[in-house]
């Protein structure tokens, strides 16, 4: 019914307008090819509430149209009111779907504003005469501070800022004295001050008694709320948890139920889940990946799950990968196979430290040893892979090795000062 | 090998306790077992141990709660940190507490023999990890210590010489004391006495990176 309403004012040639299909431009529907705007109350461009320009947007209308409209209306009296109720109904523009407000071109904004507050003024000239004649004078000063000062009130809260902000605190706190003045001054005017005051007093003794009487179920109701939320918060942790979990420890220990004979297996399979639920316990920013530590926690778990021995790595420093060190990564890598295949121990140590001018790593093992001097054959991919990977990044590797005192091979890469 | 070491082993885990207490073997004696703080507090005043095995995650306050009760009032006992947690403030913070080493619950029975021993001796335990730690926790600074405000604050708490650092990378490594000892031509006396120096270091430093690092880690 009441956008029967809107329709009269700004869009007489409503009845003529075809709704447009999309794509398909509608003759005679306004400016553009695009669908109707939906009605509602733009952000921006607004003059009181942005009921003129979200019903010419609408009605693709230029707003100065619907604006003088509204203030011919107004001066009927109905326009007032025909505002009001569309500030109530219409709901404010999502953001980014902003109707838009066409200007024709050549005004500039100030005069057209001036234009509106021109109409508005006008309207209140007419207003007043129409107060005037039928009651005396006192009361129009406090109806006008009682309007103004809730059109403070209703703009300030009608806006998105935030009521925290302290501009708009002192904005409304202007607006509810403004307005609380007027009151005040039109019963004062009108002799009422009295009668008003005791039934002020009793409405707020009545008012007290309710928020006291019902002051356990606000209480209620604000604590189940706020314990629900908590609620939901916990089951939501829960449940990534208890996935996380499903994906990783339930399903290794059903592997392990599985290899139960095989004491191998049943280690590495443990070793390898311990490990991996404690970085994702422990050190989230290395799970994630991408830096030095990240790749070496990753070797360890494959050379592991590929091969019978387990290392231990500690690292010290960290920095973000490049290729460098990924190529120093593959060396280290290579260095825990060895030691896997050659050194007959099921154990080895890592450490490696990120130093400003350097990344060194040591792999360490107690095994069988060897003599440097006479390397065996079947070594060579020790000397090719780590000492010449080493060597083309400008880098150097050193093997520590007797027979039966364990091997360490020693991995150093110069770092370029980047600073 | 005179007396065997009193050891008494505190850990919320029965399956835990009873694994240490199989691989202790005989060397030791396992004198009392504890599952939290309060009962920890209790039988290790009644029993006074030669070491106590602490856990560092315990119910009621955790490791480090039975060590600040306790360390004051015992100072005959030694304790050892076994965890199974790798975060570095929970480890650093009971190093700090007072206890003299600290062992993951992952290793082997002989070395946490061993371990046990060296700590009832007197001696400090580094795992590869802890000196990987302390190396993390000291080498934030730069090298030159900051103008002391407070004249009683030894600046050299705060610093690694240049020889326990090269001792805590050759621990982190994996090296025992008797080969640190043989690779810097130093005997294992003064290795240990090196390792006890970084622990007190660790323990007394009010280093300010030393408390970032450990914040830093605690957030991350």
């Amino acid at each position: 019914m009441i956008t029967g309403v809107v329709r009269g004012p700004g869009g007489a040639t409503i009845g003529n307008v075809q709704i447009p299909v999309a794509g398909t431009p509608a003759p005679g529907a306004g400016p553009g090819p695009q669908p109707r705007p939906p009605l509602a109350r733009p952000r921006q461009g607004r003059l009181l509430a942005g009921v003129a320009a979200g019903t010419a947007a609408h009605l693709r209308q230029d707003p100065l149209v619907v604006r003088a409209a509204f203030v011919v209306l107004a001066a009927l009296g109905v326009g007032v009111v025909l505002y009001g109720l569309l500030w109530l109904t219409m709901p404010v523009a999502e953001p980014g779907a902003e109707p838009v407000v066409t200007l024709k071109s050549g005004e500039t904004r100030s005069t057209r504003q001036l234009l509106a507050l021109g109409g508005l003024g006008l309207v209140a000239l007419i207003l007043f005469g129409q107060v005037l004649s039928f009651s005396n004078g006192n009361v129009v000063l406090p109806l006008v501070l009682v309007a103004a000062g809730l059109a403070v009130i209703w703009r300030q809260l009608d806006t998105d800022r935030a009521l925290s902000l302290p501009g708009v605190r002192w904005v409304l706190a202007g607006g509810i004295a403004l307005a609380g003045g007027g009151v005040v001054l039109l019963l004062a005017t009108t002799g009422q001050l009295a009668n008003a005051r005791n039934g002020f007093a009793a409405t707020l003794v009545i008012l007290v008694g309710i928020v006291l009487a019902t002051a356990p179920l606000w209480r209620r109701l604000l604590d189940s709320r706020e314990a629900e939320r908590s609620a939901r918060i916990r089951s939501e942790e829960r449940a990534a948890v208890a996935a996380h979990l499903h994906d990783s420890v339930l399903q290794t220990l059903a592997l392990i139920q599985r290899n139960a004979d095989d004491a191998h297996a049943v280690g590495r399979l443990a070793r390898s889940q311990e490990r991996e639920l404690r970085t994702w316990l422990y050190e989230p920013q290395v799970a994630s990946g991408g830096t030095w530590a990240g790749l070496v926690a990753r070797m360890v778990a494959e050379v592991e799950a590929d091969h019978a021995v387990t290392v231990d790595p500690v690292v010290v420093g960290d920095a973000p990968l490049d290729d460098e060190l990924a190529a120093l990564g593959a060396a280290t890598r290579e260095a825990m196979v060895n030691v896997a295949k050659h050194a007959e121990v099921t154990t080895a140590d890592l450490y490696t430290e990120v130093s400003p001018d350097k990344v060194s790593v040591f792999v360490r093992d107690r095994g069988k040893g060897f003599d440097p001097e006479t390397v065996p054959d079947d070594r060579r991919g020790l000397r090719d892979s780590v000492s010449g990977r080493l060597a083309r990044l400008g880098g150097t590797a050193t093997i520590r090795s007797a027979p039966g005192e364990g091997t360490e091979v020693e991995l150093v890469l110069p770092r370029e000062k980047t600073e | 090998m005179s007396e065997p070491v009193r050891v008494f082993v505190v850990d919320d885990h029965a399956m835990v306790r009873a694994g240490v207490r199989s691989e202790l073997g005989d060397e030791v004696t396992v004198v009392g077992e504890a599952a939290d703080v309060e009962e920890a507090v209790e039988r290790i005043r009644t029993t006074v141990p030669d070491v106590v095995l602490l856990d560092v995650h315990l119910p009621g306050g955790g490791g480090r709660a039975v060590l600040e009760t306790l360390r004051a009032e015992l100072p005959t006992v030694r304790w050892l940190a076994l965890s199974v947690s790798d975060a570095a403030e929970d480890v650093i913070a009971v190093i700090r507490a007072g206890a003299r080493g600290y062992v993951t619950k992952t290793i082997s029975g002989p070395d946490l023999q061993a371990a046990v021993r060296r700590v009832a001796d007197g001696d400090v335990v580094f795992s590869p990890r802890l000196a990987g730690f302390v190396l993390d926790a000291f080498s934030a600074a730069g090298p030159a210590p900051a103008p002391a405000e407070d004249p009683a604050t030894d600046p050299g708490l705060d610093l690694l010489s240049a020889r326990e650092r090269e001792v805590m990378q050759l621990l982190a490594r994996g090296y025992t004391y008797r080969e640190i000892g043989s690779r810097l031509f130093i005997s294992v006396k003064t290795v240990e006495s090196h390792a006890s120096n970084v622990l007190r270091k660790l323990q007394l430093s009010n280093r300010n990176e030393l408390t970032r690092w450990a914040a830093t880690n605690r957030l991350l």
